[in-house]
């Protein structure tokens, strides 16, 4: 997928993580922030950089701001951030696709 | 439980006189620029949290003491995130006082600049401005190299003798036009004419100043005590970025203009003189031009727009100046400073 326009998904709230996706400049450009980041860090990089990868993104500033969020959630939010970026979030959901 | 987070319009009194009381509970006064306003209630209707947007910014934020601690400004500045994602900002700014900035480099906010004691300067992007300086150092030249910041709102002969005088004593000379929006004159134009104005000097650089440099009409005052405080913090706080982005362009020096009217340039001049030299950059104040024994000045020029008397600019603006607003296609530019209630401080 192509990312169209800045989206923003997720909250700074506790367990929760904030995900904005902006159109890049050629490959994927994630600046992370975590309360967990000493723990959890390479972890929460590798499944944002997977989930965009399953989404066929190859060019984004990705900025996620996490406050100790699970796997799942994460990909929620990435999912959710990158469906918005596309005008994808209203309908065209690979629902057993590329989300599974 | 049970708390409501919504959008407080400029028209609801009573939740507007609450905003003010929590502010004023937690030691800060209303920011006169504000765009944007929410607040978190609780189930009996109480205030317990607040937060406001002006432009790119995020200002106003306080919980109510009874109520910290529970992560409620997590999710005011979730929702101003929000709100300027869909205003198609997010490339964020703010400013808050030291004691916060960890809590808000827990949001994804970075430091850009501060000045001790008093004032944190906030972007969400961690190489926001290393990239800005990065970009900067492209139009690096060698030799002697000096700056010049300057709103030019609009240019006129006075800025011309600033940088004339500025070109002839250094090798180059790098000129920064403030890029934010703070009069009825936009931007693009102010830029326009300053490089139509500066076309004849080879050695002149224009660049804009991007969100790093601020105007003093929107520069935050709420949690600074008085007035001179707000402009000595403002002036402070441009010297450490200026101070940042000086080594990107080699600049030893600035020239800015002497100004004897106005008692905030007459602060800001003065807090200039002091800091520069400590981050090893030379500090010129120019004498203002005079036509007809008068100083030039743009707010002079603004004024005289105000008052219908567009001929009476023409002494003092550059040929090219003045062919912009002799042009219809300044109509729109000279109906809107003649708009303006106030036309002289910008």
């Amino acid at each position: 997928m192509e990312i169209l326009k800045p989206a923003i998904a997720g909250t700074l709230e506790s367990s929760d993580a904030q995900v904005t996706v902006e159109p890049g400049e050629g490959g994927i450009e994630l600046s992370l922030t975590s309360s967990v980041m000493n723990q959890y860090g390479r972890q929460i990089k590798a499944t944002v950089l997977e989930t965009l990868e399953r989404l066929d993104v190859s060019s984004a500033r990705v900025t996620v701001v996490d406050k100790g969020a699970l796997d799942c959630t994460l990909k929620a939010r990435v999912e959710c951030a990158v469906f918005r970026s596309c005008g994808a979030s209203a309908a065209n959901i690979p629902w057993g696709g590329a989300v599974r | 439980m049970g708390d409501t987070l919504t959008a407080i319009s400029p028209r609801d009194t009573r939740a507007q006189r609450q905003v003010d009381a929590l502010l004023e509970q937690e030691g800060i006064r209303r920011d006169g620029n504000l765009d944007y306003t929410c607040g978190l209630f609780d189930q009996d209707w109480n205030l317990a949290a607040t937060g406001s947007c002006f432009g790119n910014t995020i200002r106003c934020l306080a919980v109510s003491g009874s109520r910290q601690g529970e992560g409620l400004l997590n999710q005011v500045v979730t929702h101003l995130m929000e709100v300027q994602a869909e205003r198609g900002n997010t490339h964020l700014f703010l400013y808050t006082k030291p004691k916060s900035a960890k809590f808000f480099g827990d949001l994804g906010f970075y430091e850009i600049a501060r000045v001790e004691g008093s004032l944190v300067f906030m972007e969400n992007r961690r190489r926001g401005f290393s990239d800005y300086c990065a970009a900067l150092e492209k139009t690096r030249r060698e030799g002697t190299s000096a700056a010049v910041v300057m709103n030019a709102n609009p240019f006129t002969l006075g800025h011309l003798h600033l940088v004339e005088r500025a070109a002839a004593e250094n090798d180059n000379l790098h000129l920064f036009v403030l890029s934010e929006e703070a009069g009825p004159i936009p931007f693009p134009v102010r830029k326009r004419l300053v490089e139509a104005g500066t076309a004849h000097l080879p050695n002149v650089v224009c660049h804009s100043s991007g969100p790093y440099i601020i105007s003093s009409a929107t520069f935050p005052s709420y949690f600074l005590k008085d007035e001179d405080t707000v402009i000595r913090t403002h002036a402070a706080l441009d010297l450490e970025v200026f101070g940042k982005i000086a080594p990107s362009l080699n600049i030893t020096r600035r020239y800015v203009g002497e100004e004897k009217a106005s008692h905030v340039t007459a602060l800001y001049n003065e807090s200039m003189a002091a800091r520069l030299p400590e981050l090893g950059i030379g500090c010129r104040i120019v004498p203002r031009l005079e036509v007809n024994s008068r100083p030039v000045s743009a707010s002079t020029v603004r004024q005289l727009i105000h008052g219908g008397q567009l001929e009476g600019i023409r002494p003092l603006v550059p040929e090219t100046t003045w062919s912009y607003f002799a042009s219809p296609e300044a109509g729109p530019v000279i109906e809107a400073i003649q708009r303006e209630n106030n036309v002289i401080h910008y």
